[in-house]
């Protein structure tokens, strides 16, 4: 089952440490929620593992996540796709757009996920809600990382 | 493993079970005491209500551990030797059942509203207080028509009532 | 009529177990030394599998198996099959898909089985899953019938656009005939929602092999246990028949869903002989929604063509049928026999022709739930016949009256020939129940209170008892239909029967041993019924399509007859009289005008101490067998009628009344088939007001659980009336038709005409959720203040 969502944020930092942000296994790997490994294994591919829950199905996904459409500083596309095992499989990507505005730059991102196996059949209902909640996460970590107060600080103290 | 005790059906047990271990699997894997049975994994059945210190739960829901030091009560622990319970004696009287499995389910629930909503309980309020209880026999109509005539039995068997 | 004879409401005597949590299902039963299995299924509605990695898995603590489709093909267990062939239009047989019972290659739907974990412990079995590795290219899937034959996805190589079979029946020009002259033609595009069939005992397997016998036991939930070993033996290839057993205990439900033979009882007993150890599979509820056996999912166009009169000239109809993913056992007969053979209802039509398309999609089979096709029929030629009504301006009751058959036996346009019964006598009994003549009043008192009141007919019938072999065989039944039956008397004079049907709700140990009692004198106490357990009971059929009544006792009473022309024998020998002045009446073998008799019990014990007879002469026992095969279908009809209330407001549509009189034949005990009526409503309204399987467009089920698929409970119902009106069937010697499966047949129409009453005649779909009916509500609203 499918779920779309899209959304904007404005960062206080210049798009170009925001853009370099985005490429950072580091920075990406502590901003998705339950994220526990990303290692780069190309320019464009990373190897993840992280940890998801949906309602009462809880997995530990494997897969890979791609970049494609990259255009720097303006903005590339995120995709990935995991295996959970028994919970099913979880696949999703987003587009991300950057934009210098007044207070720094602007994030707006087209989010397309989908999920199958137990994940739908039991969590179907709550992907919405937890989707959402995912991306919210992630942004705010984000923002945090990029902010110049912290951009300085090294990823362990974060 | 973790140590749990507890009294089912008037017998106190004890046993070392995985902390995991729901109060249903307990009470059928351990105890083997079978008649509390599993109709689903999300709590919406009711085939496997038992009553907890008196009340009707779904031991589905609750973890043995959770039951340290209660009183449980199963389906096989609620007639008096050879002789049914009025509720057991009104679901056979008026078919209230006809494949016999969300029957246990069912009873316990039903002995459980009559202790809450008294011997007199009209229909309207037994179809309302049977919606955690699924039937796909019966239509429900039995039932209702069971434990409408098992409150009235329970009513002139205060005796019975009062010992459990 | 005794107290506990043939009409009697005798208690259920096998109530006493399952009052008191005694009932024995195979989840209650454990066997030394089982291992648990648990099985891997397909997240993906349609995936090639490029590879699977069970390294991790089988180091898992506890494992000691992970099994897939290769291990199956190596050890050359054969296919699951479907026993029912289907030709289409042009001769050309149905396309099969290969069915094994563990995915090869690819899977199919979401739930499909791509491999089994064997472990000391189910928790070691489940945690060991996660681990394995599938490595899945995902293909295009498809989900909707309708749009099935056009998808780019294809389900199975040797069906191309996923066409089992385009199949008819009928005679196509005489319907075009009809419909040329027609005077009105009414058109209506219909589906019927896909439902899962829910027992609340959730199937289960356990596997056993004795290696010092070489033979299998197989305990599992199934509604006919020596079909399950007969195709498990000679099509599976597990083992040869004689070297398995397999038993049914108590099986809490069944509703068509567990006479299929499928994966997973399969995959036990072939594992069990693999790892030397006991196999238990029990299916978790999202399970059951997975991968049992789904119902209905038809989507079609239905017409009906009347004269000036009224009169019903033709009937045109064309369905494609979702088959899911691949053909379960008796899947082709659901849309086709057991369909379009009904579409004349109780009405004398002159001319009917259906089309059937079968389709695969990436769902998971359907197959027989209550009712099995015939709900279908109904569902189209009573909606049929109440939107024509109304269009003419005609009572519904008037045209229905007006169009039925009168005069038997019948020949439908569609094979059947109805043998008995008496429509006008149900509907007239049901309009009295309902207190028809003053429905006005009560729809003027509810619109007082801002309420929508509506009121629906639905005049059902159904063929059932399935049924004589020689007529199965040649509309391509692979199996004969008849059924078994074994009259064992004791030394004692108790007795115990034998059956080949299967008891999962229905009461046979009581309604079974009414009848021994009542016709061999024994107290009902002195009787047990034995069924589900191929080392006891000879052979059998099982119990489906309303058939243990009318196949199953008939079967039993042909070995009764047999155990009394026994008994006169002895009888003779005993009283010193010759057979032909014996007569048995009354639990006594008496010589014909004298005083001089012998108990049943008496007789029963001279037979088996065999003193008073010689070897030579007559056999001793006192054991009779009996194969019945019937000579028709029964023909079980009658009329429901629904009455709704709206609140247009909210949406929600409350059932306020709901009357039931069907003609069931001979009734042996009334408590239990109004039980059977009951359930069947609950089924049906079920259908029409709340249930519905729904897949996403990637095939994704999104109702898994009892969280998303609605399941009726207490509060939805009125108190039923039920009725009953009786015309013997003549067709087996008991006189009784069936009715396991009549008010889901009924109810579904029932329901939907009343909403659509209600509503000013819009047209709804199944299920007509609270949302649905306030949609409707408020156009059927618009309309009526624009005119």
């Amino acid at each position: 089952m499918a779920m779309t969502m899209t959304g904007e944020v404005v960062l206080p930092a210049d798009r170009s440490i925001v853009w370099a942000a985005l490429n950072d296994p580091e920075v990406l790997k502590r901003c998705i929620p339950g994220c526990e490994e990303l290692q780069k294994i190309s320019e464009t591919e990373f190897q993840a593992r992280a940890k998801v829950a949906v309602g009462p199905v809880k997995a530990t996904f494997n897969g890979r996540v791609q970049l494609s459409d990259i255009d720097p500083p303006n903005g590339y596309t995120i995709a990935g796709e995991g295996q959970g095992g028994v919970a099913g499989f979880a696949k999703g990507g987003a587009k991300v757009r950057l934009e210098e505005v007044e207070a720094g730059t602007r994030m707006t991102y087209d989010v397309e996920a989908t999920v199958g196996g137990k994940l739908a059949q039991l969590g179907g209902r709550l992907i919405n809600g937890t989707a959402k909640k995912y991306a919210d996460t992630f942004f705010a970590n984000f923002a945090r990382l990029v902010a110049p107060t912290e951009a300085g600080a090294s990823p362990e103290n974060a | 493993m973790a140590a749990v005790s507890m009294t089912v059906n008037g017998r106190s047990v004890t046993a070392d079970i995985d902390p995991r271990t729901l109060l249903v699997q307990f009470l059928r894997e351990d105890l083997r005491l079978t008649g509390t049975h599993v109709g689903c994994d999300t709590s919406q059945c009711g085939a496997c209500v038992v009553h907890l210190d008196g009340k009707a739960v779904k031991a589905c829901t609750i973890l043995a551990l959770q039951c340290e030091g209660a009183h449980v009560t199963t389906i096989e622990g609620l007639a008096n030797g050879t002789e049914l319970h009025p509720m057991q004696a009104a679901f056979r009287e008026h078919h209230g059942l006809q494949c016999g499995f969300c029957t246990p389910g069912m009873i316990m629930t039903a002995v459980d509203l009559v202790n809450r909503k008294g011997s007199d309980v009209d229909e309207h309020t037994i179809r309302h207080e049977l919606e955690g209880n699924l039937c796909r026999c019966t239509g429900y109509h039995n039932i209702v028509k069971a434990i409408a005539a098992g409150a009235r039995a329970m009513a002139q068997a205060p005796l019975r009532q009062a010992a459990e | 009529m005794t107290a506990t004879g043939i009409g009697a409401p005798v208690r259920r005597k096998e109530d006493q177990r399952f009052v008191t949590g005694t009932g024995r299902y195979v989840d209650d039963l454990n066997r030394p030394g089982q291992a648990y299995a648990y099985f891997l299924r397909s997240p993906h509605a349609h995936a090639a599998i490029r590879r699977i990695d069970k390294a991790a898995a089988l180091a898992s603590p506890g494992v000691l198996a992970v099994l897939t489709g290769e291990d199956l093909a190596a050890d050359k267990i054969g296919n699951l099959i479907c026993g029912w062939m289907i030709h289409s239009k042009d001769g050309t047989p149905m396309k099969a898909g290969p069915h094994p019972a563990l995915a090869q290659g690819k899977v199919r739907y979401v739930g499909d089985h791509v491999a089994v974990v064997i472990a000391e412990t189910l928790l070691q079995a489940k945690d060991a899953a996660e681990a394995i590795v599938v490595d899945y290219e995902v293909l295009p899937a498809v989900v909707d019938p309708a749009e099935a034959q056009k998808s780019q996805a294809q389900v199975h190589e040797v069906a191309p656009d996923n066409t089992v079979f385009r199949w008819h029946l009928g005679d196509k020009a005489a319907v075009d005939q009809a419909f040329a002259r027609a005077k009105h033609i009414t058109k209506l595009s219909l589906t019927n929602n896909r439902l899962v069939p829910n027992a609340m005992e959730p199937r289960a397997a356990i596997g056993e092999y004795d290696p010092g016998t070489d033979s299998f036991t197989l305990y599992t939930t199934s509604q006919n246990p020596h079909v399950a070993r007969l195709v498990l033996s000679a099509f599976i290839g597990i083992a040869p028949e004689h070297k398995l057993r397999v038993i049914a205990p108590d099986v809490g439900g069944g509703f068509g869903s567990k006479i299929f033979i499928y994966a997973e009882e399969t995959v036990c007993l072939w594992a069990a002989r693999k790892i030397g150890r006991p196999v238990k599979w029990n299916a978790e509820r999202t399970e059951a929604f997975l991968a049992d056996a789904h119902g209905r999912d038809h989507v079609t166009e239905a017409e009906m063509a009347v004269d000036e009169d009224g009169r019903i000239l033709g009937i045109r109809v064309s369905t494609i049928a979702n088959l899911g993913a691949y053909l379960s056992t008796f899947a082709s007969s659901v849309p086709t026999y057991l369909y379009a053979p009904l579409l004349s209802g109780p009405y004398d039509i002159p001319a009917i022709y259906c089309e059937v398309d079968g389709v695969y999609t990436n769902t998971a089979p359907v197959d027989a739930y209550r009712g099995a096709g015939r709900p279908e029929a109904t569902f189209v030629v009573e909606r049929l016949a109440e939107v024509t009504a109304r269009q003419l301006g005609m009572d519904p009751a008037k045209f229905r009256k007006k169009n039925y058959i009168r005069n038997f036996p019948h020949q439908t346009p569609v094979i059947m020939t109805y043998d008995v019964g008496d429509y006008h006598a149900s509907l007239e009994k049901a309009l009295e129940l309902a207190d028809y003549k003053n429905f006005g009043k009560r729809k003027r008192e509810s619109a007082r209170r801002g309420k929508l009141r509506g009121i629906g007919f639905s005049s059902y019938i159904e063929a059932c008892g399935i049924a004589p072999s020689q007529a199965v065989g040649s509309l391509g039944a692979g199996v004969g239909l008849w059924e078994s039956a074994e009259v064992r008397v004791n030394p004692t004079g108790s007795i115990e029967v034998l059956t080949g049907s299967h008891s999962h709700g229905q009461g046979h140990e009581t309604t079974f041993a009414q009848l021994v009692s009542d016709r061999l004198g024994v107290p009902i106490e002195n009787i047990t019924i034995v069924h589900g357990d191929t080392d006891k009971v000879q052979f059998g059929m099982g119990t489906y399509g309303s058939r243990s009544g009318a196949v199953g006792m008939s079967a039993i009473a042909k070995a009764i007859d047999k155990v009394i022309a026994k008994g006169k024998k002895v009888a003779a020998h005993v009283l010193e009289a010759s057979e032909g002045d014996i007569e048995f009446k009354d639990g006594k073998f008496t010589v014909v005008g004298t005083d001089k008799s012998a108990a049943f019990g008496d007789i029963a014990l001279q037979a088996y101490i065999a003193h008073k007879f010689s070897g030579q002469e007559l056999e001793p026992g006192l054991k009779e067998g009996a194969f019945y095969d019937p000579t028709n279908f029964t023909f079980p009809a009658g009329v429901h009628i629904c009455e709704v209330e709206i609140d247009p407001e909210t949406g929600m549509t409350s059932i306020v009344n709901w009357t039931a009189v069907d003609d069931f034949g001979v009734v042996i005990n009334p408590m239990i088939v109004e039980g059977q009526v009951h359930g069947g409503i609950a089924q049906g309204v079920g259908q029409a007001l709340h249930e519905r399987a729904v897949y996403d467009a990637s095939g994704q089920l999104l109702t898994a659980s009892y969280m998303d698929y609605q399941m009726p409970r207490a509060e939805d119902f009125p108190p039923f009336t039920v009725g009953m009106t009786v015309t013997p069937c003549p067709s087996n010697p008991l006189g009784v038709k069936g009715c396991g499966e009549a008010g889901a047949i009924a109810a579904p129409a029932a329901v939907i005409n009343a909403i659509t009453d209600a509503l000013g005649h819009e047209d709804i779909a199944m299920p007509a959720t609270p949302h649905a009916v306030w949609r409707a509500a408020q156009k059927s609203q618009m309309r009526m203040a624009a005119e």
